[in-house]
């Protein structure tokens, strides 16, 4: 019997690109993103599968070096080293964005040595200003054709409608299991919940739909869990695209209640709104309000207003701020971001990886001391 | 030998410019008490800021003065202990450790070089070549400085765009004149006075014959034996393009500078007596120790072009209109750029003078500069100058020419490895030579 639910989710996550090799082999076009400045929904209106392209933390990085220099995103260089292995053999494309230095150079040398058939960069401003508002717009109306011409067909405005709202569904069913966690206990682990995300972020939408749907009602039957209380975290920081972190985090006698991760709220939660302006929908979801460090957005410690708001929302205590080794962008807020948590008397812990989780050990005793700490 | 040294220079005019590039030099006199003060990231057009009078530092170079002077690596030091991560771009540390003093001690720290950098009154960022540039200033003003900060954000093709697409121009272009507009439109607001266009006709006026100038003086490079390296470039050709560019003075000096090479030229004059190796540089010099490159130059190599600061071909246009020149000038020059390849360099159009050269340009000059092989500088904290030295590497293998990476950083001199490094250029010379069917050089 095919698995439903928590448990379908699991094998999607434990599988990861098998679902997305079963729809090539049915002759569906298969692009793989990194980051959400291209907004899958463009693709899936056009028939594609849009895939998130994901690293694999326990796969040395081995192949990358011959082609790309060793201090850089370990995320971005890991997931080229499994492109040059041939992981993503599958894909008829690969979309990138301008989301920070290290994807635009990786696309131009993944472009030149895994060329896919179709190819496309999203280029996206890094300050948010009427006039970077209306270049993006158009990056988007070129992305559009790109993809029409790639896929064989136009998107009319019904289906681009259609695949909005049917992205806005998923998203409801998102928070849906999110306002699950801010219960204490929580009813659903962070652990089990990164894995619906990741899960769903290499398959159509509509299936990611049944499986949010199967897992709450799964969910929303449990007895809430027994024994004694937890501290609640809330989860912050570069890409997350595996649960090994946020496992290690919950074995340390804490729940993780909430996120501000790429794979995660960003980008997961909310609506694209606007029904017949579907581009300024987009603008305003993936750029204007999109809470990615690698936009400028002011010099004020309010802008982490949202996070402290999502805190105290969830009831978190403390936030864990995880970060990757040469990332910038987060690099650059952290400072701020420490401030801005201290300010409201939030607690953290900045752990620090370089994509291969090789000192867990070390960051399970610093993560237990900071929940004994918070006490 | 080497060690951490500044350079010698080789060209009389490169050794008297604190006396040619007075502007340069005497900026403590360019400040007003009271008026105001931006500092810049390169990216920001020097000639905008001339029309409005305002006059500019660049914490960004402050950094390689004070990596040459030796204090970067303190000032480093400072913005790691406040939470700013080594990773980070050095030249960011460097400013972050620098202002924390200035704001600590309410004046310019005394172990600044030549005069410091006084309290801005303004941050002009961009978002041109690299992420920390523009989440820089927002630390800066968020922390220790609050002033207004605005940034320039051109946005580069990706290398598989064609830009004689007319809606491409049209789409980047339109984006130039916007952020440009919303640029000016906020220096009116904080200085309180219009755009001056005709001061801004004359600095571009200035611009153009400035990097006409850069331009043959690189040209002239090509000769054999080459009249002029790194040693020289880096000071003598890096000042007048990134703070003196819409200046007379660069004008002045660039002429000399080109006179000077020329004349070189034509009597054969190099800069190391005896020319056995004529090498590329590639990547940001580590500016704690110039002196590596007459290190090298005693190994009988000589470095004949660089691609950082690079200025690229003039381009034509029409100063009718200069603000629209402008436009015109930054999205010429990027599709320069572009149709030399861009894959892995960084964001390449920008307002300001310079950018730096695709994988085909650098295929070009190894038969028009003579290469005998390339050096690239692996700079830790700089991933955006950096990434693609291997992509490089890898292109230049295919056609034979040799290439060596060697690794430490721009400003932090604690990253140098002396006798590592001179013992992998001797190692690399020495490989070329014996290529040759020579004797080894060293
Ligand atoms: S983790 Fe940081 S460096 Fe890596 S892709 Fe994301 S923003 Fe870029
Ligand atoms: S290009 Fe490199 S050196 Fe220059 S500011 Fe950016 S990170 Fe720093």
């Amino acid at each position: 019997m095919t698995p439903s639910g928590l448990a379908r989710a699991r094998a999607l996550y434990e599988g990861r690109d098998e679902r997305a090799r079963e729809l090539k082999a049915d002759g569906r076009k298969v692009v793989g993103y990194l980051c959400y400045f291209a907004p899958p929904e463009i693709m899936e209106a056009a028939g594609l599968v849009p895939y998130r392209i994901r690293g694999d933390v326990r796969e040395p990085v081995t192949e990358a070096d011959r082609y790309v220099e060793p201090y850089g995103c370990p995320f971005v260089r890991n997931t080229f080293d499994q492109a040059v292995k041939g992981r993503y053999d599958f894909l008829d494309g690969v979309v990138m964005s301008h989301a920070c230095d290290s994807v635009q150079r990786m696309y131009g040398i993944w472009t030149s040595y895994r060329p896919p058939a179709f190819r496309h960069m999203v280029n996206v401003p890094h300050t948010v200003t009427p006039a970077t508002e209306r270049f993006f717009r158009r990056e988007l109306e070129l992305f559009k054709e790109r993809v029409e011409a790639f896929a064989g067909r136009a998107i009319d405005d019904a289906a681009l409608e259609e695949t909005i709202a049917l992205y806005n569904r998923v998203r409801a069913l998102v928070w849906d299991l999110y306002a699950l966690r801010q219960s204490d206990p929580p009813l659903i682990s962070g652990t089990e919940m990164l894995e619906v995300l990741i899960a769903g972020s290499g398959i159509p939408a509509a299936e990611f739909e049944t499986l949010l749907t199967e897992v709450k009602a799964e969910v929303t039957a449990r007895a809430p869990r027994s024994g004694p209380r937890r501290a609640r975290l809330l989860f912050y920081g570069c890409i997350n695209d595996d649960v090994s972190l946020v496992r290690l985090v919950e074995e340390c006698a804490a729940d993780v209640v909430m996120d501000d991760t790429c794979i995660g709220a960003r980008g997961q939660l909310g609506a694209v709104t606007d029904g017949d302006d579907p581009f300024g929908g987009f603008v305003r979801y993936y750029f204007t309000g999109f809470q990615c460090p690698r936009t400028y957005r002011g010099t004020g410690r309010e802008r982490f207003d949202y996070l402290v708001e999502s805190a105290r929302r969830f009831r978190a205590e403390g936030v864990v701020l995880y970060i990757l080794s040469f990332c910038d962008p987060h690099k650059l807020d952290l400072v701020d971001v420490r401030r801005r948590l201290d300010d409201a008397g939030l607690p953290s812990l900045v752990l620090e990886d370089d994509y291969t989780l090789a000192n867990v050990e070390s960051m399970r005793t610093r993560i237990q001391a900071f929940v004994e700490m918070i006490g | 030998m080497s060690q951490l040294r500044a350079a010698r220079k080789s060209l009389e005019t490169v050794r008297r410019s604190k006396e040619l590039l007075r502007s340069f030099y005497a900026r403590d006199a360019r400040r007003r008490e009271g008026g105001p003060l931006a500092w810049c990231m390169a990216g920001v057009s020097s000639e905008i800021l001339h029309a409005f009078d305002v006059p500019w530092e660049f914490p960004e170079n402050f950094g390689t003065l004070c990596a040459a002077k030796q204090v970067a690596g303190q000032f480093c030091e400072q913005a790691e202990a406040e939470g700013f991560s080594q990773d980070l771009c050095s030249y960011l540390r460097n400013s972050i450790g620098y202002v924390s003093r200035l704001v600590e001690l309410g004046h310019v720290p005394p172990e600044a070089p030549r005069d410091g950098m006084a309290a801005p009154t303004m941050l002009l960022g961009s978002g041109s070549i690299c992420d920390p540039r523009i989440k820089w200033f927002q630390a800066i003003a968020s922390r220790y400085l609050p002033v207004p900060v605005f940034h320039t954000d051109p946005m580069s093709l990706p290398h598989d765009v064609d830009p004689h697409d007319p809606r491409i121009e049209a789409h980047y272009k339109e984006l130039l004149r916007d952020t440009l507009s919303e640029q000016i439109a906020f220096l009116e607001r904080h200085t309180g006075r219009p755009l001056d266009v005709e001061r801004l006709r004359d600095a571009m006026a200035n611009a153009q014959e400035a990097l006409a100038l850069l331009w043959e003086i690189q040209e002239l490079r090509r000769a054999v034996p080459c009249p002029m390296g790194a040693e020289d470039y880096f000071m003598g050709g890096v000042i007048p393009l990134l703070y003196l560019l819409g200046e007379r003075d660069a004008v002045e000096y660039l002429r000399q500078l080109r006179d000077e090479v020329r004349d070189r030229v034509a009597r054969g004059i190099g800069v190391v007596p005896d020319e056995r190796f004529r090498l590329l540089w590639m990547g940001i010099p580590p500016w704690y120790n110039l002196g590596f490159f007459n290190a090298v130059g005693a190994l009988g190599a000589v470095f004949v072009i660089e691609t950082v600061y690079f200025s690229g071909a003039p381009v034509e246009i029409d100063l009718a209109d200069p603000v629209a020149a402008l436009v015109e000038r930054s999205w010429k020059r990027a599709v320069w750029i572009h149709e030399w390849g861009a894959e892995v360099v960084p964001e390449n159009c920008s307002l300001s003078g310079f950018s730096a050269p695709g994988m085909r340009l650098l295929r070009r000059w190894v038969q028009d500069y003579r290469l005998d092989g390339v050096v690239m500088h692996r700079t830790r904290s700089c991933r955006a100058v950096s990434w693609g030295q291997v992509h490089v590497k890898n292109q230049l293998a295919e056609e034979g020419i040799p290439s060596l990476i060697i690794e430490s950083d721009m400003a932090d001199p604690r990253s140098w490895a002396d006798a590592v490094i001179m013992g992998q250029v001797r190692g690399f010379l020495g490989g070329i030579e014996s290529a040759r069917g020579t004797a080894p050089a060293c």
